[in-house]
């Protein structure tokens, strides 16, 4: 309930148009409701009037005024309904944007440390949906309820004005469907929405493990077995969704049940007063048909309880991602950074948690300014984790690093970025033009300087073929470029950036022999006067740099020479 | 320019209507199983209707009877009684409607899942590689559940629409003719009306799903990057940006959706407008002021039971519009799912698949292998002798996963002819003759034992010792608490390089082929442990047919026979 709670108070800058998509519901349904109710009570008078008038004519009754009020009542349900529609959509958009760059601000400072790993990237689509999930806190939770306690209230104050009776009895069949029936099916239901997320978890782990494998599962013949253990778990998955569905369509049948119930207690409560005399026939019609109506506003009600368990999960995950605290601590007061500097690594050790292992132990590396070494050893030996420690995406448990002679604690993590240029064999591009992609490592470059990027990091062949040229969508994750063009654009913005320092993660890990010389070649020139520290496991990149080092269980020592370097590849 | 612009977009737009209308084809093929299903849901849908007609008419008359004949109470026990039984039924209808649907929705999901693994286990390699596997796993969890509602509630409403308001005009005709003309003008006849609906309430369901799932893409896109966006700096401005789109977003998008909430509101319109004429008509008849048609001299009960059917006649109509945006969502998920059924299946061939009397365990005449323009394979013959042991080397692009997957017969070869053991390359052939382990040393997260085993329950839990032995796959889990019953993978306990290919070479072993191809077994491992896992090679495949493709010289020295490929 608190994440709920928190979200709410989130959309206050909204609370305008929130109010109003629910007052415009609240018009629309009371006006349905009266548009019954007052229908009854006109035909009811008709009636009796009808039968009073000696020749059948009955002249005395003022059906005029009734009659327009019926057509009103028509017309303001319709624009009520169209502009409730439009109200409340508004709204909800409104309210997704701002949750969207609440979150968004949220992630900044932590990333990249907590986004690193590699589940990150399925956790964020997740995350996505949740989001999105989080209009029907609006939409299916607060507007239902609201309009179901203020319309309830209001109809049973109206049925007040003529027995006291009739009311209790409609406010507690009202409590009874719209609180009670709904709070115990949440409470019965919450286990199987727990349930159901595990399976759905299960059922996601085991599908993509065999997607991955599914060569080598068909090779061994085994594919057929993981079918159908997969199979097994979508049935898991279906026992529990049938159970969790036939709980809520209990819980509506007997929400309804129990409303068509008060409306028969209530037909006999009105009759006996009818025939008390306290109230007139047409009042008796008009009351039954308002009984039968108003339960309209609590039958979206027991929907809206079951998307509560699914809303606050969502609301939950969301919150205890933003609430991470960052790996980084920024300093009160950052030093200045000195650009033309290079990295001093002292006494270095490293691990992702307490419990993990150490991944590096006791590292010591100085990388003057202008100097380009590659880092060795085999994988999981911590080379990218070594690069990511030089980036600070982590600090490290023991020792220290410096940058211009300055230790990493007291400066501006974002200052201490704009220092470096990355290429790795992962280049993140985004859904969006290859201009938009190279801008992105300087919005301010000129049209030529972006030419001379793409010339650079050997883009042109390639653009000129392009009917868009540069302003060609290359579609999610830059899925719609190959793998050598999508290195090749991050090429080009390690030109456009211009930073000091050149961070290549495996550069040309991917590529055909072909390409990775291109690519190797086009780097070297722009490498030029720049710091180069490399991670690589190719021969081929060697000849980028000056000096080689190997990193192992043991620690970082350097390779005596770049041929026994080139040996250690083989 | 603004034509180009205009007929690009006209392009696009057809493409769309041609595709959307290739999902509804195949959501129609998905439903012909589950037909009577979907029939039975609606038939309980029609049932409730008709006994809300049989509950408006008791309720016309038990008011008739107590304001007009001035009747007791305990003279009308008996149709309060029905009253309380029509309630009843009428719960169990609204029991049994989502569960019969939940039946339908069931049904459809099963199958589709089953065609989707088995579409993925005949899927070319290469669609595979392209595809990241979270893309395809979707398709078996959220596109899948994706089409739940379709198939449990906007089919069975369709039928529910189509039948009901006819019952009720059906019965008020005879009742009030001039009502039930209300009813068919008001309702500019159902067809017509749903034709409004249908254009309306489905363009606006589908303009609001795309936006919603096109900033939602967005908006994962830049998460996504968001370590990227801080590397240059970028990351405060795309938040500025991320307001805008939305803003834009949803600028854009109302203002179709104004549009198109105008069709519901037409309907809204109609039905309170049939209402309100139902109710002024009948009232005045009653009045005695209208001297034209059955108003004259109509009941009370008449009245009521004519006005209290008006909302009702409208009811599956605006519940069916509700219902439309299950229809876009399924169509959007049905894009996703045919992107792979529709993909080429591995052709098998079938000429001359029997009995070429060959010598050799392996054998390769004129094979060529292109892809797109590119030359992979060109014109290779090669023959590999029983118990032969062969290196595959070459700069890694010259063919070696390819010339593998031809092996395997994942893939046909462009020409010529790949022989095992005297039989086409095939799957099937695969199965009886070939082990193969991967580049990637897959684990998947579950014991040992049945990562040895791949879940083969005709393994004796003898043999996987043994073979975890002989493998030296004990000789580190006899350390661990749990032995070979140790959860690895994803979740589990972490391996190394080293161990996992040992449970890799386990599980090649196991199966007891005659020709096993391993890929560079020994990358991204130190010496020591290559020794050692060489060593564990050379013993379990003494006389078997073996083809390492590898460019290390210590994996090299140890073969009969190097083939480079370059």
């Amino acid at each position: 309930m608190k994440d709920l709670v928190f979200f709410l108070k989130l959309f206050k800058p909204y609370n305008f148009w929130l109010a109003s998509g629910i007052f415009l519901s609240l018009v629309t349904s009371l006006a349905s409701i009266s548009l019954l109710t007052l229908s009854g009570w006109f035909i009811t008078s008709s009636a009796i009037a009808g039968l009073l008038a000696p020749d059948g004519v009955a002249i005395a009754f003022n059906f005029m005024q009734p009659a327009a009020e019926i057509r009103a009542l028509a017309i303001i349900r319709t624009l009520g309904r169209y502009a409730e529609r439009v109200v409340t959509h508004e709204a909800t958009f409104k309210v997704l944007a701002e949750i969207r760059s609440w979150f968004f601000a949220k992630l900044i400072p932590l990333a990249p440390g907590h986004l690193a790993n590699k589940q990150s990237a399925d956790l964020l689509h997740s995350i996505t949906q949740d989001i999105d999930a989080l209009d029907a806190l609006y939409l299916r939770l607060c507007s239902p309820i609201i309009i179901a306690l203020l319309g309830g209230g209001l109809v049973v104050g109206f049925i007040a004005y003529y027995s006291v009776y009739l009311s209790v009895i409609v406010l507690l069949a009202l409590l009874i469907t719209a609180v009670i029936i709904p709070w115990i099916f949440n409470r019965l239901g919450q286990g199987g929405a727990e349930k159901i997320t595990e399976q759905a978890v299960k059922f996601k782990v085991e599908q993509i493990e065999i997607l991955q494998n599914i060569t080598e599962l068909s090779a061994f013949n085994a594919y057929t077995r993981f079918k159908k253990q997969l199979l097994h778990t979508s049935e898991q998955m279906i026992t529990t969704q049938r159970s969790n569905n036939k709980l809520s369509a209990l819980s509506t049948a007997l929400t309804l049940f129990l409303s068509q119930l008060t409306v028969v207690v209530s037909l006999v409560v009105a009759a006996w007063l009818f025939q008390q005399q306290s109230i007139s026939g047409a009042v008796l019609v008009m009351l039954v048909f308002t009984v039968l109506a108003v339960f309209e506003l609590v039958m979206p009600l027991s929907s809206a309880m079951q998307m509560l368990a699914k809303t606050q999960m969502s609301a939950k995950r969301i919150r205890d991602i933003a609430d991470l605290k960052p790996l980084i601590i920024e300093p009160e007061q950052p030093k200045e950074i000195n650009t033309d500097a290079g990295i001093s690594i002292k006494n270095l050790s490293f691990r992702y948690s307490d419990q993990s292992p150490w991944v590096l132990n006791n590292i010591n590396l100085e990388i003057p300014q202008g100097s380009k070494i590659a880092i060795v050893g085999e994988s999981g030996a911590g080379k990218s984790t070594l690069l990511q420690l030089i980036m600070r995406f982590y600090d490290p448990q023991q020792g220290s690093i410096k940058h211009s002679g300055i230790d990493y604690q007291q400066l501006a993590s974002d200052k201490l970025m704009q220092q470096f240029s990355v290429l790795s064999q992962r280049t993140e591009l985004f859904a969006t033009t290859i201009k938009q992609n190279l801008l992105i490592a300087k919005p301010s470059a000129s049209d030529d300087e972006i030419t001379l990027a793409i010339k650079k990091a050997g883009l042109n062949k390639f653009i000129k073929q392009l009917p868009d040229g540069l302003n060609t969508w290359i579609g999610e994750h830059g899925s719609k470029v190959s793998g050598g063009e999508a290195r090749r654009i991050a090429l080009a913005r390690v030109y456009l950036k211009d930073a000091a320092i050149i961070l290549l993660d495996e550069p040309t890990e991917g590529l055909d022999k072909a390409t990775e010389l291109d690519v190797l070649n086009a780097l070297e020139k722009i490498a030029e006067n720049k710091t180069v520290i490399m991670v690589t496991h190719r021969e081929a990149g060697l000849k980028l740099v000056d000096k080689v080092y190997k990193l192992e269980q043991r620690g970082l020592h350097e390779l005596s020479n770049l041929i026994h370097a080139g040996a250690n590849f083989s | 320019m603004p034509t180009s612009f205009n007929s690009k977009n006209q392009k696009s737009y057809d493409d769309n209507q041609l595709r959307e209308h290739r999902c509804i084809e195949w959501l129609k093929d998905q439903k012909k199983p589950v037909r009577h299903l979907i029939n039975i849901t609606a038939l309980i849908g029609i049932i409730n209707g008709v006994l809300i007609i049989i509950q408006s008419a008791l309720f016309a008359y038990i008011l008739q009877q107590l304001v007009i004949e001035q009747q007791q109470i305990q003279v009308l026990i008996l149709h309060f009684f029905s009253l309380i039984i029509v309630f009843i039924l009428r719960s169990v209808c609204s029991y049994y409607s989502p569960v019969m649907g939940f039946k339908v929705a069931e049904t459809v999901k099963r199958s589709i899942r089953e065609q989707l693994l088995n579409k993925f286990g005949q899927l070319d390699p290469s669609f595979r590689k392209q595809q990241q596997s979270g893309e395809l796993a979707a398709t078996t969890l959220e596109h899948a559940e994706a089409l739940d509602n379709y198939f449990s509630r906007y089919l069975p409403q369709q039928i529910i629409v189509s039948v009901l308001p006819l019952i009720m005009i059906a019965v008020v005709i005879p009742i009030n003719w001039v009502v039930a003309v209300i009813f068919l003008v008001t309702g500019p006849l159902i067809p017509l009306f749903m034709a409004l609906v249908g254009m309306g309430a489905a363009s606006a369901n589908r303009n609001q799903f795309l936006a919603m799932a096109r900033m939602s893409a967005y908006f994962l896109d830049r998460l996504q990057g968001l370590t990227t966006l801080k590397l240059f700096g970028q990351a405060e401005a795309e938040l500025i940006t991320i307001k805008q789109v939305s803003n834009n977003f949803r600028e854009r998008t109302m203002d179709v959706l104004r549009i198109a909430f105008l069709s519901s509101a037409v309907l809204e319109f109609f039905s309170a407008v049939a209402v309100a004429l139902v109710a002024v008509y009948v009232g005045l008849g009653l009045l005695g002021l209208v001297h034209f048609g059955p108003a004259v001299g109509i009941s009370l009960q008449e009245a009521l039971f004519v006005l209290l059917l008006a909302p009702e006649f409208f009811n599956p109509l605006k519940q069916l519009s509700v219902y439309y945006h299950d229809k876009a969502a399924a169509v959007g998920a049905t894009d996703h799912i045919l992107k792979v059924l529709e993909q080429d299946e591995i052709k098998v061939a079938c000429e001359e698949s029997n009995s070429h009397s060959t010598e050799f365990a392996i054998e390769l005449k004129n094979v060529s292998k292109h892809y797109q323009q590119k030359d992979i394979i060109h014109s290779l013959s090669l023959q590999v002798r029983e118990g032969e042991k062969i290196a595959l080397t070459g700069e890694s692009g010259v063919g070696k996963t390819s010339l593998f997957n031809l092996l395997l017969g994942f893939e046909q070869p462009t020409e010529g002819v790949v022989l095992i053991n005297g039989e086409m390359a095939s799957q099937q052939n695969t199965q009886k003759n070939i082990a193969w382990a991967g580049q990637q040393s897959n684990i998947f997260y579950a014991s040992i034992k049945d990562n040895i085993s791949l879940l083969d329950t005709s393994l004796s839990e003898y043999q996987i010792n043994t073979v975890a032995d002989l493998a030296g796959v004990t000789d580190y889990s006899q350390y661990l608490e749990k032995g070979l019953d140790t959860l690895v993978g994803e979740k589990g306990y972490g391996l190394s390089g080293g161990q996992v290919q040992r449970i890799v070479l386990a599980r090649t072993f196991i199966k007891n082929l005659p020709i096993v191809l391993l890929d560079e077994p020994t990358a991204h491992l130190d010496q020591l442990t290559k020794t050692r896992l060489l060593d564990v090679i050379d013993l379990l495949f003494k006389d078997i047919t073996l083809i390492i493709a590898s460019h290390d010289p210590d994996v090299i020295k140890r073969m009969d026979r190097v083939i480079d490929l370059t």
